[in-house]
C-alpha cells in the first residue's frame, strides 16, 4: 500500500512539477534504465548519478523506475535471449567482448551477463522513443486535465506529505 | 526560456550519497565478501561452505579467512575439510578486471573428514553445475551391476514354475496326437487287407485238395492260384507290419523325446533357483565392490568438477549467472592469450592433520601450485604434493591441452581406517590401523583406477541391532577368525564402458564355507524343483506313454494274428499239394 501511495505521489509530482515536459520525459526515460536492468550494476550507479546531476525530473525518474521494474521482470527472457545472441551467437563481436572483458573496471559492470547486457541494450534502444512518447503525453496531459487535477483535494493531500519536501530538493530548475 | 542542463546544487547530496556508500563498504565489506565466498564456494563444491570470519585488507593485499568449514557433498554428517586459518596474499590490480589472483596462500590446521551436526549437502537442493556433475557421477556408478550376496536373504528361493515354460508338456501333447493318428492309420491298413475271402478260398481249396488225386489237374491249379493269393496277402501283411514297426519306433522315440524335454525342463527350472554365488571372485565383488565404486565415484566427481570449472582452451565460456531476484542468465568469460586468468592461485602451502581423533595426531604439509580457472592461460598443470614418512599423496590436473588429464594418488600408512560395512550383512570390518591406497587417472574418457586396503589387525563386529540371519552367521563363522585384510579393486576402460575387478583375501574363505553349507540347501531346492517339474509334466506324459505301450502291444497282436492264419493256410495247402505231386513247390 505504501509503495502504491509513493508511486501515486511520484506520478502526481512528476506530472505537475515545474519541469518542462522534456525534463519529465528525460527523467522517465532515465528511470526506465534503472527499472529494466538488474539494479545492482555499475552502469545503474552512473544512471543514478545522471538523474541527480542532470536537470531532469527526479520524481519522473523514480516513476520511470517504478513503472519499468515489473516490465523488467516480465521481459527477462527476452533480455536473456538478446544477451545470448550478442555474447555467444555473434562471432564478429567476440573480439570486442574479449577486449572489454580484459579491460580494467569494465568487467565490474557485469556486461558479460546475458540479462544485464540484453536489458541494457533494450533500455538504450527504447530510450529515445520513450522520451519522445513521454514528452508528448505530459504535454497533452497538462494541456487537457492537468489544471483540474491540480485544484482537486486529493492532489493537495498528496503534495502536502513529507515526501514532497524531499522532492522539492531535486525538482527541476528553470 | 532556456533550461539549464546541470543541477549543481545536487552535487552535495550526491557526494554525501557516495560517501555513505564508501562508509557502508568499509563497514560491511568483510561481511559481504564472506557471504559471497560462502555462496560461491557452496555452488562450486556442491556442499555448504561456512566461514567464521573473513577480513580483507586491500591496502596490504591480504585476505584472512578463519574457521573455514567445507561440508562433504557425499556424506551427510561429515566435513570435507576444516581449516583453522587461511591467509592469502592477493594481487589487488587484477580485482579491477574482476579477476582473483592469489600469489601465495598459507593454510593452517587443515583437517579432513571431521564430523558435523547437520547435513551439509546442497546438490539435491539446486540444479547447478555441481548437482549436474554429481548426478552424472552417480549415474555412472549405477551402471555397475554388483552381485549381491544372495545368501544374505537366508534362504534359497525356488521361484514360480510356469507350466507354459516346460517343453515336455507340449511334446507329450504332440505325441498323443501322433499316437491317435497312427492308430487310425494302422486300423485302416488292417481293414484294407481283406484277408477273409482269401482265407475262405484257401480253406475251400484245401477241402477239395484233400479229396483230389494227382491227376486232378484243375484242383491242383486252383490250389496253386490260391497259394499265390496267400503269398500276395502275406506281402500286404508284411508291408503293413513294416509300417507299424517303423511307426511304433517313431512313437517310442517320441516317448524318449518327452524324457529328454523333461531333463531340459529340469535344467531350465534350476535357473529359477536364486542360488548364492559360490565363486570366490563374485563374493569379493559382492562384499567390497560397492565401497570401491563409491570411492571411484567420488574421485570422478572431483575430476569432472575440475573439468567443468577449469576447462581447456580459450573459447568463451558460459556459466550460470549470479542468483538474484531477476533471472540469473549466463555469465560469459572471454579469456585472452597473455591475459590473467579469472582465478589463479599461484602457490599454496598446506599444513594438515590426519587422524585428528588420535591421541597424538600427526601433522603433515603439502604444496599446491597453479590452481586456475583458465589452464590454457597459465600454461602449466595444477600440481599437488604431500609427502611424509607415512604418507605420499599427489595430484595433477592437466587441462592445458585439448585432452584433459587428471591423475591423483595417495598412500596413507599407519592411520586409523574407517570401518567397512559388508553389504546386506550385519557384519562390519574395523581395519583399525592399516594402509589405504587410492590411485585415479582420467585421460580424456579413459579411466584407470585402483583402491586398496591392507591391515593386519582387523577386528570384526556384528551389528547388535540386526537379528541374526543364516547368511550373517555363515559369513561371521567364515571370517571372524581372520585377522588380516587385503582388498584390491581395479577399474579400467572408458567412462562409458568401465571394467571393475575386486578381490580380497576373504573371498576364498567365504566361498569354501558357502560351498559346504549351502550345498545341502541347494540339493534340497533342486529336489523340490524336480518334483514340481515331474508333477506338472507327468500329468500329461504318463497317459501318452501308456497309450504308446498299449498301441504297441495291440498292433503286435493284430498284425501277428492274420499273419499266423495266412502262414498256416499256406502251409496246409503247400503240404497237401506236395503230397499229391511230390513236387516241391518253388
Amino acid at each position: 500500500m505504501l509503495t502504491l501511495v509513493k508511486l501515486l505521489q511520484s506520478l502526481v509530482q512528476a506530472l505537475h512539477s515545474e519541469g518542462t515536459p522534456g525534463q519529465v520525459a528525460a527523467g522517465i526515460a532515465l528511470g526506465s534504465i534503472l527499472g529494466l536492468t538488474p539494479l545492482v550494476s555499475v552502469h545503474n550507479a552512473v544512471v543514478f548519478g545522471l538523474i541527480v546531476l542532470l536537470n531532469v525530473s527526479f520524481p519522473a525518474a523514480m516513476l520511470g523506475w517504478a513503472l519499468f521494474v515489473p516490465a523488467g521482470f516480465l521481459l527477462d527472457p527476452l533480455f536473456d535471449a538478446i544477451g545470448r545472441k550478442l555474447l555467444l551467437d555473434t562471432p564478429a563481436l567476440v573480439p570486442l567482448w574479449t577486449t572489454l572483458y580484459n579491460t580494467p573496471v569494465v568487467p565490474l559492470t557485469n556486461f558479460n551477463n546475458t540479462v544485464v547486457l540484453g536489458s541494457l541494450v533494450f533500455a538504450v534502444l527504447v530510450f529515445v522513443p520513450l522520451y519522445l512518447t513521454a514528452r508528448w503525453a505530459v504535454a497533452r496531459y497538462r494541456a487537457t486535465i492537468g489544471k483540474r487535477v491540480r485544484q482537486s483535494k486529493w492532489y493537495r493531500a498528496v503534495t502536502a506529505s513529507k515526501l514532497y519536501n524531499v522532492y522539492r530538493l531535486f525538482r527541476p530548475e528553470p | 526560456m532556456s533550461v539549464r542542463v546541470f543541477r549543481w546544487r545536487a552535487i552535495g547530496p550526491l557526494l554525501l550519497f557516495a560517501a555513505l556508500g564508501v562508509g557502508l563498504w568499509v563497514l560491511f565489506a568483510d561481511r559481504l565478501a564472506r557471504y559471497s565466498a560462502e555462496k560461491v564456494g557452496t555452488a562450486i563444491v556442491g556442499a555448504k561452505v561456512e566461514i567464521q570470519r573473513l577480513h580483507i585488507d586491500l591496502s596490504a593485499g591480504d585476505v584472512t579467512v578463519r574457521g573455514l568449514t567445507v561440508a562433504s557433498p557425499h556424506e551427510p554428517f561429515e566435513n570435507l575439510l576444516q581449516a583453522d586459518e587461511l591467509v592469502a596474499d592477493l594481487d589487488v590490480l587484477p580485482l579491477l578486471e574482476k579477476k582473483v589472483v592469489i600469489d601465495r596462500l598459507a593454510a593452517h590446521g587443515l583437517r579432513f573428514g571431521t564430523p558435523r551436526t547437520s547435513d551439509g549437502r546442497t546438490v539435491g537442493q539446486s540444479d547447478g553445475l555441481a548437482a549436474r556433475v554429481m548426478s552424472e557421477a552417480h549415474g555412472w556408478a549405477q551402471q555397475f551391476q554388483v552381485p549381491a550376496l544372495q545368501l544374505a536373504t537366508g534362504r534359497i528361493d525356488v521361484g514360480t514354475l510356469d507350466p507354459r515354460n516346460l517343453s515336455a508338456i507340449p511334446a507329450a501333447g504332440a505325441l498323443a496326437a501322433r499316437t491317435d493318428s497312427s492308430r487310425r492309420a494302422w486300423q485302416a491298413g488292417l481293414d484294407s487287407l481283406r484277408l477273409g475271402p482269401t482265407l475262405d478260398s484257401a480253406r475251400a481249396t484245401l477241402q477239395r485238395l484233400r479229396g483230389a488225386r494227382a491227376a486232378d489237374l484243375a484242383v491242383l491249379n486252383d490250389a496253386r492260384r490260391t497259394i499265390d493269393q496267400l503269398k500276395r496277402a502275406q506281402g500286404r501283411v508284411t508291408a503293413l507290419e513294416r509300417g507299424v514297426t517303423g511307426g511304433l519306433a517313431a512313437l517310442r522315440a517320441g516317448v524318449a523325446g518327452i524324457d529328454s524335454a523333461k531333463r531340459r525342463d529340469y535344467a531350465a527350472a534350476r535357473g529359477l533357483l536364486k542360488l548364492p554365488s559360490l565363486a570366490a571372485p563374485e563374493i569379493g565383488a559382492a562384499l567390497f565392490a560397492p565401497t570401491a565404486v563409491a570411492r571411484f565415484e567420488r574421485a570422478l566427481y572431483w575430476a569432472q568438477l575440475a573439468r567443468a570449472y577449469m576447462p581447456p582452451g580459450l573459447l568463451p565460456r558460459a556459466q550460470e549467472g549470479p542468483a538474484r531476484a531477476r533471472r540469473a542468465g549466463a555469465t560469459v568469460r572471454f579469456p585472452r592469450e597473455r591475459a590473467l586468468p579469472a582465478f589463479l592461485l599461484r602457490s599454496a602451502e598446506l599444513s594438515f592433520t590426519l587422524d585428528a581423533a588420535a591421541s597424538q595426531p600427526k601433522r603433515y604439509s603439502g604444496r599446491l601450485t597453479g590452481l586456475t580457472s583458465d589452464p590454457a592461460l597459465y600454461g602449466r598443470p595444477t600440481l599437488f604434493a604431500a609427502s611424509a614418512p607415512a604418507i605420499a599423496a599427489g595430484a595433477m590436473i592437466d587441462h592445458v591441452r585439448a585432452t584433459p588429464r587428471d591423475t591423483a594418488g595417495a598412500v596413507v600408512q599407519g592411520v586409523r581406517l574407517p570401518a567397512l560395512q559388508l553389504p546386506s550383512l550385519p557384519v562390519r570390518i574395523e581395519p583399525r590401523e592399516g594402509t589405504v591406497e587410492l590411485a585415479f587417472a582420467l585421460r580424456g574418457d579413459t579411466i584407470q583406477a585402483r583402491w586398496g586396503v591392507r591391515s593386519s589387525r582387523v577386528r570384526w563386529a556384528r551389528d547388535s541391532g540386526v537379528a541374526g540371519s543364516a547368511a550373517g552367521d555363515l559369513v561371521w563363522r567364515a571370517v571372524s577368525g581372520i585377522s588380516d585384510l587385503e582388498v584390491a579393486a581395479g577399474m579400467t576402460g572408458t567412462l562409458a564402458r568401465p571394467r571393475l575387478a575386486v578381490r580380497s583375501n576373504l573371498d576364498e574363505a567365504i566361498a569354501a564355507r558357502l560351498r559346504a553349507v549351502v550345498g545341502e540347501e541347494v540339493a534340497a531346492a533342486e529336489r523340490k524343483l524336480r518334483a514340481e517339474v515331474d508333477r506338472q509334466v507327468e500329468g500329461k506324459a504318463a497317459p501318452v506313454r501308456a497309450q504308446v505301450a498299449t498301441l504297441q502291444r495291440e498292433m503286435a497282436a493284430r498284425v501277428a494274428e492274420p499273419r499266423a492264419r495266412l502262414d498256416q493256410a499256406r502251409k496246409d495247402l503247400e503240404g497237401r499239394l506236395r503230397e499229391l505231386t511230390r513236387i516241391r513247390v518253388p
